[in-house]
């Protein structure tokens, strides 16, 4: 257990709310600014949301929320191999109610969208899957590239 | 100021203040509240706040966290909607709040100027495509009379 998994897992649902309330309203507005510092405040709320889901059950409301919020702020953090991860662990439990499951498909549809609208060229090429190679490639050194994704 | 604010980084209390302020109220202010059909008052009250920290904050993040203090607040006290969380934006609402077993996804806004109904319609319109199992309701909050605005969708 790494010193940040101990921290968290010493923090309670109604702190991790708070914590993850904030982490939200600041990667939404560094995310306006088009800072560089998005990527990183994206992957601060994906840590919440990751323990926040471990605490919830996956038909609870929280709980369901908790879930496609770990995946969407990792797709907006630019992990995307991190929000198939977290999307295939939370898509196979049972209890997860369909309009989630749904709502992580819509997440996943609406990145490939952004990055269609990003990647034109690519995207009318059919080539947009070649960014994964790239990325995975880059993904190492977002302090050089931190909006490489 | 709702409960589960007090002591948040945002200080909401601030910015509301602030918001009401900027568009000339001194506390305590006697604001319209017109919900669904219903129409009726709400008095707001604040701490006054240096106006010399208009010139040197976000006028659009004074006005948007604002109105999420006064429509917090009025969820509250209106009926008892305690604040959960904050929503992501793919979640069509900005704040996830509950009363014993129930939810709420809650959409909120604020116009300093102009003609709060129709940011209202769109607002009910985002909150619509909420898909969580929760009561849906969308919040404007107009700074210059002021009123709160509020209906679901």
């Amino acid at each position: 257990m790494t010193k940040t998994d101990s921290i968290l897992a010493g923090l309670t649902e109604d702190e991790l709310d708070t914590l993850v309330s904030i982490a939200i309203r600041r990667a939404e507005i560094l995310d306006e600014t088009q800072s560089p510092g998005a990527n990183d405040a994206w992957s601060e709320v994906v840590v919440y949301e990751e323990r926040l889901a471990a605490l919830t059950r996956p038909d609870d409301v929280p709980g369901g929320v908790a879930r496609v919020g770990a995946v969407t702020a990792a797709l907006a953090a630019g992990r995307r191999s991190d929000a198939s991860r977290l999307a295939s662990r939370y898509l196979a439990e049972e209890a997860f109610p369909s309009e989630r499951r749904e709502a992580i498909q819509r997440a996943f549809q609406e990145d490939q969208a952004r990055l269609a609208q990003r990647f034109p060229a690519l995207a009318k090429t059919g080539r947009l899957a070649e960014l994964a190679v790239w990325r995975a490639s880059t993904s190492t050194h977002l302090h050089v590239f931190p909006r490489a994704a | 100021m709702h409960p589960r604010l007090r002591g948040h980084p945002t200080d909401y209390a601030r910015f509301g203040a602030l918001a009401l302020q900027r568009a000339g109220h001194d506390s305590p202010v006697r604001a319209g509240v017109r919900h669904g059909a219903e129409e009726n008052t709400a008095d707001l009250e604040w701490h006054a706040q240096d106006p010399t920290l208009l010139q040197v904050l976000d006028g659009n993040r004074i006005t948007e966290d604002g109105a999420e203090a006064v429509a917090l607040a009025y969820a509250s006290s209106s009926a008892g909607w305690v604040m959960k969380r904050r929503l992501q934006r793919s979640e069509s609402a900005d704040w996830l709040l509950h009363n014993d077993e129930r939810w709420l996804a809650l959409e909120v806004s604020g116009v300093t100027t102009g003609d709060p109904w129709a940011r209202l319609e769109d607002k009910k319109r985002q909150v619509a495509h909420c898909s969580l199992a929760a009561e849906r309701l969308a919040v404007v909050v107009a700074f210059e009379r002021p009123d709160i605005l509020a209906d679901s969708p």
